[in-house]
Parts: structure tokens; sequence; C-alpha cells
């Protein structure tokens, strides 16, 4: 049996291989090459050599003013998605919990903005959001009055972090509904009906008995789309590239001005970032 | 009493499931009908929802490759998301029978490690593969995609085919050793046909995420004839052919095929998603 597990053990090597070579050429290499570039001037040209320059990218990034406006930026965007998608998820997976006609092509139809096309759903917020003819003005400034004239949403660096909040929002919460409601399902009605007999009203048992259950997936859901929306990309930029989040300031840097070198250095500090909230995260409140 | 109470709980949860409903579907719905709009109504005030005189002229328009290239894009989105797609697929189902059936030391180490996948996202990857693919002389080539699409997606492929394959019952498998099979006969005539939907669901899954997938493409490509279509349709938007019903035909036209095949496989994209291994 000693030769059976011996060609076991290396079959087993030959089939991972090709995804130990895809992850360790196409990730890990790269993330190692990228802290090689934070620390050389890149040449434009990727064909000529660079020149070592040390930390020095680091001590511009760092002083930059302009680094420490996306900073912020970044961190407005992160926390209220964060907050906003998570609760929206919890609040609408509570609301269905129950049996209802239709309940399934609910459920299908809360999906779609999760799995529509980043792209076309920019395009149909874009026209939402448009200053001149666009329904979101049309309701909040002449039909509701809440604002004192028409908001350009897209363009205006100041009130397009709204739009590219709110669209973020729209996209991401059926993620967390999804994962919530799942758990839910999975809480035994007993609890329920121990704690009626015992004449608990419905927050007292939502506080009391969902919200204990529903800890760890809330946890895992919080710390994920934290990550994830430190790092998004596309959602912001497709909508509107007047929010520069510390992805799009990057990507500027790297791909319009051709500072190379810079940009890599601040997708160092990007990662040292939300590498740093993981520890913290897992340490501190999820109590790992 | 308990009837009327039960009346206004039923009333209340009516009016949020409208609120709720209302808040995703309002985007679909203002792209659906702009995309029927003759231009001036368009931009008219008060805005609409439903065209008064709706046209097909924006699907013609989208459609006809004189005015408009989105059948090129439509094809280099197809080419890129299935090789992408397939690629992936055949090295997540020998790496995810290599973890869940397969024992050597070392295993436990790399199972974790691909999770790393997670750590880092595109933005942090975007800088250094473009120097790759240009030193490798494949800038502005449809590989160049192809090759960083696949390991975006291999995680949750893994993770999804090894859950699956941990459900074909082992005795199976043995069986078919006793009676000569080798292992590879094993998973190609036993595991593959048994695990077909994991199969067809992970291929769909990863070619969604390489069909929206806009970041390295903007980076990767530069010809017009090379694009695919979140690229394609981002840079059209600024230029001449900013006419909004046509941009919403064409958003329309791109994310139907995503939606159909997300809702051929939701039920085992939702228990995959549900039991904890996903990426964006």
């Amino acid at each position: 049996m000693k030769i059976k597990t011996d060609q076991e053990a290396k079959l087993g090597y030959w089939l991972i291989l090709p995804t130990v070579l895809a992850i360790g050429g196409l990730i890990l290499y790269p993330v190692i090459y990228n802290l090689w570039l934070s620390l050389h001037k890149v040449n434009m040209n990727p064909n000529l050599p660079n020149t070592f320059i040390g930390l020095q990218h680091f001590v511009e990034v760092l002083t930059d003013i302009d680094f420490w406006t996306s900073f912020k930026t970044s961190l407005i965007f992160t926390s209220t998605t964060v907050v906003g998608t998570t609760l929206l998820g919890l609040g609408v997976a509570v609301l269905l919990n129950r049996k209802f006609p239709g309940r399934s092509i609910v459920r299908g139809i809360i999906l779609l903005p999760y799995v529509t096309p980043v792209i076309s759903a920019a395009f149909g917020w874009k026209y939402l959001f448009n200053p001149v003819f666009g329904m979101f003005n049309y309701v909040v400034v002449d039909v509701l009055s809440l604002m004192p004239q028409h908001i350009n949403w897209i363009e205006s660096p100041r009130y397009a972090i709204f739009a590219v909040i709110i669209f973020n929002i729209w996209r991401n919460f059926p993620f967390a509904f999804l994962m919530i409601l799942a758990e839910l399902q999975s809480i035994s009605g007993t609890l329920y009906e121990a704690a009626e007999v015992d004449g608990a009203t419905g927050w007292q048992k939502f506080k009391h008995i969902t919200l204990p259950e529903l800890k760890f997936v809330i946890g895992a859901l919080v710390i994920l789309r934290t990550i994830w929306n430190f790092y998004k990309f596309s959602e912001v930029y497709l909508l509107s590239s007047s929010v520069e989040v510390l992805p799009v300031y990057i990507y500027e840097k790297a791909f319009a001005t051709y500072n190379f070198g810079e940009a890599a250095a601040i997708s160092v500090i990007l990662f040292a970032f939300v590498l740093g909230f993981i520890l913290y995260y897992v340490r501190k409140v999820l109590e790992w | 009493m308990v009837g009327k109470k039960s009346l206004k709980n039923k009333i209340i949860f009516y009016v949020l499931l409208m609120l709720v409903l209302a808040f995703v579907l309002i985007p679909f719905i203002t792209m659906i009908g702009s995309s029927f709009k003759p231009d001036q109504e368009q931009t008219a005030l008060p805005p609409k929802f439903i065209p008064n005189n709706p046209t097909l002229k924006h699907y013609k328009g989208v459609l006809n490759p004189e005015i408009f290239p989105f059948l090129v894009y439509f094809k280099n989105s197809l080419i890129v998301a299935f090789l992408s797609a397939g690629i992936g697929v055949v090295i997540s189902i020998f790496g995810s029978y290599s973890f869940a059936r397969l024992e050597y030391s070392g295993r436990s180490i790399i199972q974790r490690g691909v999770l790393i996948v997670y750590m880092f996202g595109g933005v942090l990857l975007v800088i250094p593969l473009f120097q790759m693919i240009s030193k490798m002389g494949l800038f502005d080539t449809r590989t160049s995609l192809v090759i960083t699409y696949i390991v975006q997606t291999l995680p949750v492929s893994l993770y999804m085919l090894g859950n699956y394959f941990r459900t074909i019952p082992e005795s199976i498998e043995e069986a078919a050793i006793i009676d000569g099979c080798s292992r590879l006969e094993v998973i190609y005539r036993i595991v593959l046909p048994l695990s077909a939907p994991a199969i067809v669901s992970v291929f769909i899954y990863a070619f969604m995420i390489a069909w929206n997938e806009y970041l390295f493409a903007s980076v990767f490509i530069n010809s017009s004839s090379l694009r695919t279509l979140p690229l394609g349709l981002n840079q059209l938007f600024y230029t001449q052919h900013y006419i909004w019903g046509r941009m919403m035909a064409a958003s329309i036209l791109t994310a139907v095929p995503v939606i159909i095949l997300f809702l051929s496989i939701e039920r085992f994209i939702t228990s995959g998603l549900t039991f904890g291994g996903v990426k964006e």
C-alpha cells in the first residue's frame, strides 16, 4: 500500500500544480514585484531599466495633501457603504423571512443589481442622476423641494460621492441580504416559540434571539465588504471619475500621468492599511 | 383584535416590500424605458419612465455595425469570457479533486494559500501585471485578459467544486479503482459526469466575472477592435455616440445574456455563496 499512497501524493501534486503556478505567477509574484517597483523610479517604457531610489516615493506620497484627501474619501466611501449594505441587507432579509406568494421571484429580483454588469447599471444610474433631466433631481428638487436647485450628482466632486455611495449600496446590499437570509432560515423556530410563551415582544425576540445568531455572518460580511470596498475601482470610476477614492487615485497616477513608481507605493500603503484593519478586526471584533 | 393586527402587519409588510422593489427596479425601468424613447423624449421635462412614442431605432442602431461597433465588442467579450472560464474550470477541476480526495503533505497549506487571493484587489495587481504583460509582449492582446481573468475566479471555483466532489460517495470511486481504473480515469468517467451541474455553474460564474471586468481591460487593451463590452461602451460614452437611447439599448443588450445565465444557475450559485466562498 505504501507505493500506492506515494503515487496518490504524486498525482495530488501534479493536479494542484496548475493552480499553484497560476496563483504564484499572477498574484504572489506581481505583489512582490509591486513592492520592488515602489522602491524604483519606473521608466515609462516597461522595457527600459528602472532606477533604485529607496523610500523616496513613500516620503512623497505621505507628505502629499492629495493623497490624504483621497485617503479620506476612501474612508468615507468604505464606512458608509459597509454600514449601508449590511443594514439594508439585514432589514430586507428580516422582512422577507416569511412565507408570502411570489417569494422566490422577489428574491430573484432583489439579486438583479448584484449580477447586472457594472457598466450597464452605471449607465442606468447616470441617466437617473442627470443634472438636467434626471428623475432623481426632478423628485428631490422639483417635487419634494429638498434642495434649492438641480445638482450635478455625477460630475461635482462634492455631490458625486453621494451618488457613488447610493449606487454601491444598491448594487451590493443583495449579497448581504442573501447571506443573512440563509442564516435566518437556519434559526430554529422553537427558540421563538419559547420566547413567545415567555411573553417576549417582536423587538425583544429580534434583539435576544435573531441578532446573536447572526453575529458571525454579519461579522464576516463587514470584513469582506470592507476589504472589497477599499479596493473598489470600477463601481466608482464608471459612475463618476470625480470621486477620487484611493484605487481611482492609483489608477490615474499610473495610467494618466505614468507615475508608476509612486502609484505602486500608494498601492503598497493601501494594502498595508487593509492588512492592518483585517488583523485588528479579527482579533478585537471577531475575537478569533 | 388578532385579525385587525395581522391585517395592519400585512399592509406594513406589503408597503415595505414595494419600497424595496422600487429601489431595486427603478434603474432597470429607467434603462428599459429610455432605450425605447425617441431622442426628443430622452431629455423631456418632467422625466417619464415610459415613452409616449416607443421606438426600436436605438436597438437597430446598436446592432448595425456601420454605426456602432457593439457586435465587435460583444464578440471580444464572448471570446475572452469563454476562454478564461473554460481554462479556469479545467484548472479548478484538477485542483479541487486534488484537495478533496488525494493526500499529500503541504495540502492544507496550499489550500489556505489559495485564500490569500482575497487579500489582493485588482487595483493592487494592475500596475505590476501591466509591466509584466508589456515585457512579455502581450500588451493589446486578448491573451493578456484571458490569463489575468483565469486566476481571479480560481478560489471560488476550487471551493465550489471541492465541496461538490466531497458529496460524491467515496465508495463508488474505490470500487472503480478496484476494478482497475486509474485515478485519472475515475475523474474522467465518474466524477465529471456526476458533477456536471456544478461544473456548468462554476463555468457560468467565471464567465460572468470575465464579462463584467473593466479595470484590467482598460489598461491592457488599446485597439478599438479588441475592446470588450465594458471598455468599449465606456469609451463610446465620451464620443459622438453620446445618445442616451443608444447607450441604454447597448447596456441592456450587455446585461441580458448575463442575467439569463445567472437565472439558469441561481439556485446553485446562491447555495454555493452561502456556504461562504465568494470573490468579487
